[in-house]
């Protein structure tokens, strides 16, 4: 299968490192306004051409997939063509600055006959997947509840609040935490299923070119509930994902390898404290140990980017359901638009 | 004659600035939109040109009546792709726009990074061999963004027909800057001092300054590779003396052999890390050479082009970069004009 890039920057790297590895999969050209950026990716990843104009590329090379991963207000034009071109697209989180651009994208996919698929990395993580293992064989019981937050400063000023660049999310409604709302969304949705109604609450508490810095949501949805946060302020940088089951909890730092789990346990009622913090120290510091060793080699917390392409490829090559389908991605997108500050949403 | 530089606010930049003044040269200072310019004590002669390499639109304004272009600017901190995309794309918008200007010369601000030092053996000059692809990639972000950017600029000097000089500073040290990665790793005010008699290929801020003025007067200079070193180096263990003793800082020094050291790493990398691509810069092979191989440097070539020698010695370039500091307006020029020059 013949793959090709649009963007050779940022997330870029993380899609070529792993294409390099997927067997059947075929790094065929990469595309990028500079032109050294475009020659540099391809050099470093034996990609056999760059390009500077994506029509030309997509007209030339004829990719089977195509990786849209460019700054976001720039994908819904980029992962239009590719559709057009004949192309399935994957492209990068926001998928589009509006929903509208997202029907319109879904709507073409389907009278190509390709897949337009968003993506939720943090979805794939070993953490999230392995809950998901234990809620599918019935020990977690049902999911009740989900906490989403994530504990990132955004206000330094080489990131988001550059205040000599404007950084390209800060067109998006929400400004930069937008660039995050489908990792909140998606993990919500995998856990509790599609939202009935939000309750949004944005904030800035620093200065900063940014317009909001901290966000906060309680979420209803078809089959739970959901806590959703992003804070620039708390620290240190966290990940912190909690599901609550019927029968069992499960606490994640999907920046980490950490994943620990309490549930119910054969011993006296009054032990069960005991015997839960000793198995969670446990896994603590194997989680740890694990933590420092993926610094040295491989995805690292990009684990999850990983296996959600290792997995879509598996699939279109088997003509199979893809990890991600586009009504996914729909619902997901439903909730992210509801999370959006109320005067922004479209 | 009038020259554009970029970076002006940086800490080789703004001695840039003053080191063309004192050659009589106009200055146009292109600086970051937000940078605070008040401590530098510019005169009011020095224009101001406030945009961001990798964003702003109309840089060919920069370019209007300018005679030599400086480029200085580059991207030092944050990840990979922050600094390949500011350092390289930046230079890329940036000479976009010089293309579209009368301006035909060229001086840009390269690295010693570009070598390869792995490949080096005793001297270490302007005919060592460079980092090639796709080596250069294990080198880490500052490296692959040096060396793209002079592969960039080179390219189109060709194309278009300019007149370039590329200048290679090694470790460039000054006030605030005296830790240089040359001396191995520090562990809080404790420092392991890896081949304590190296020679660490270094020049003072102001000493390099020098340099870019002189090489924007220079035609000889025109063409030219022309790395900057003040003469040999000083030692590790003597410079790093000098150094703790300068910021008031008591702390233990461990000596180790290069030798042993250099064994280590290279064992630790291929068996510990199993050549793996994230490990610490000091127990990556050739970033550990980068910075510590034991090789011997000259200012040779630039003394015979430019007739050049550093206009600060050792001990003024110690007292500039850790004595008492003089407010900017009364800072004396450090050359005299008997500092060879030709026009």
């Amino acid at each position: 299968m013949k793959a090709a890039l649009i963007g050779a920057g940022q997330i870029a790297r993380q899609h070529l490192a792993c294409l390099n590895t997927l067997p059947g999969v075929e790094l065929a050209a990469i595309c990028d306004l500079s032109p050294a950026t475009a020659e540099a990716a391809a050099e470093r990843y034996g990609i056999p051409a760059w390009f500077t104009d994506h029509r030309a590329m997509l007209e030339k090379v004829r990719p089977d997939v195509v990786h849209v991963t460019t700054p976001p207000t720039s994908h819904f034009r980029l992962a239009m063509d590719s559709l057009d071109a004949g192309a399935h697209v994957i492209v990068e989180k926001p998928a589009t600055s509006t929903f509208e651009e997202l029907e319109t994208l879904t709507r073409r996919a389907t009278e190509t006959g390709r897949h337009i698929v968003e993506d939720y990395n943090y979805l794939f993580n070993h953490a999230p997947q392995e809950i998901l293992r234990h809620i599918e064989s019935g020990a977690f019981g049902a999911v009740t509840h989900v906490e989403v937050l994530i504990c990132l400063d955004i206000l330094g000023p080489g990131g988001f609040a550059d205040p000599n660049s404007p950084h390209p999310a800060l067109n998006l409604a929400g400004g930069a935490i937008a660039d995050f709302l489908p990792h909140l969304a998606s993990l919500a949705h995998v856990f509790v299923g599609p939202h009935r109604t939000a309750r949004t609450a944005w904030s800035k508490r620093k200065p900063s070119p940014l317009p909001f810095d901290e966000f906060r949501c309680i979420v209803d949805a078809e089959r739970g509930s959901a806590v959703l946060g992003f804070s620039s302020s708390a620290q240190p940088d966290a990940f912190w994902l909690r599901v609550y089951g019927e029968r069992m909890q499960a606490t994640a730092n999907l920046f980490e390898t950490r994943l620990t789990f309490d549930g119910p346990r054969n011993v006296p009622k009054p032990l069960r404290p005991f015997f839960s913090g000793l198995d969670e120290g446990r896994d603590i510091r194997r989680a740890a140990l694990a933590t420092l060793l993926r610094k040295f080699k491989g995805p690292g917390a990009y684990e999850g980017l990983w296996e959600f392409l290792a997995r879509t490829y598996r699939a279109l090559a088997d003509d199979a359901v893809l990890p991600i389908t586009s009504s996914d991605v729909l619902a997901v997108n439903r909730m992210v638009e509801a999370l959006k500050p109320a005067e922004q949403r479209a | 004659m009038k020259a554009l530089v970029t970076g002006a606010n940086g800490f080789l930049g703004r001695h840039v600035v003053q080191a063309l003044l004192a050659r009589g040269i106009d200055v146009r200072a292109m600086v970051r939109p937000a940078a605070r310019l008040d401590a530098f004590g510019w005169p009011s002669s020095v224009e101001i040109f406030r945009a961001d390499l990798r964003t702003s639109r109309e840089l060919v304004r920069a370019f209007a009546d300018v005679d030599v272009l400086i480029h200085l600017a580059a991207v030092v901190s944050g990840g990979e792709d922050a600094q390949f995309s500011g350092t390289v794309a930046g230079t890329e918008r940036l000479l976009d726009a010089m293309a579209g200007s009368s301006c035909r010369r060229l001086v840009l601000c390269s690295s010693f990074s570009v070598y390869d030092y792995s490949a080096t053996r005793g001297t270490l000059d302007e005919n060592s061999p460079l980092q090639q692809t796709p080596d250069v990639y294990s080198r880490g972000g500052y490296t692959i963004a040096k060396w793209w950017q002079e592969r960039v600029t080179r390219r189109e000097a060709e194309k278009h027909g300019w007149d370039l000089t590329v200048i290679r500073p090694g470790f460039i040290w000054g006030r605030d800057h005296g830790y240089l990665a040359a001396l191995g790793q520090q562990i809080g005010r404790h420092h392991i001092v890896i081949g304590p008699l190296t020679r660490i290929p270094m020049t003072h801020v102001e000493n390099c300054a020098d340099v870019f003025a002189l090489a924007a007067l220079d035609p000889r200079a025109r063409g030219q590779t022309l790395n900057v070193v003040d003469g040999p180096g000083e030692r590790v263990w003597a410079y790093l003396s000098d150094h703790m003793r300068g910021i008031g800082e008591p702390g233990w020094r461990l000596p180790i052999p290069h030798w042993l050291a250099s064994a280590a790493v290279r064992l630790a990398f291929v068996t510990v890390f199993r050549r793996a691509t994230k490990v610490p810069a000091i127990l990556t092979p050739k970033k550990f050479d980068a910075m510590l191989k034991p090789l011997r440097f000259d200012d040779r070539k630039l003394r015979e082009t430019l007739g050049w020698k550093p206009p600060l010695d050792y001990r003024q370039c110690l007292a500039r970069t850790y004595g008492p500091e003089s407010s900017p307006a009364e800072a004396p020029v450090p050359w005299s004009s008997g500092t060879a020059t030709s026009t």
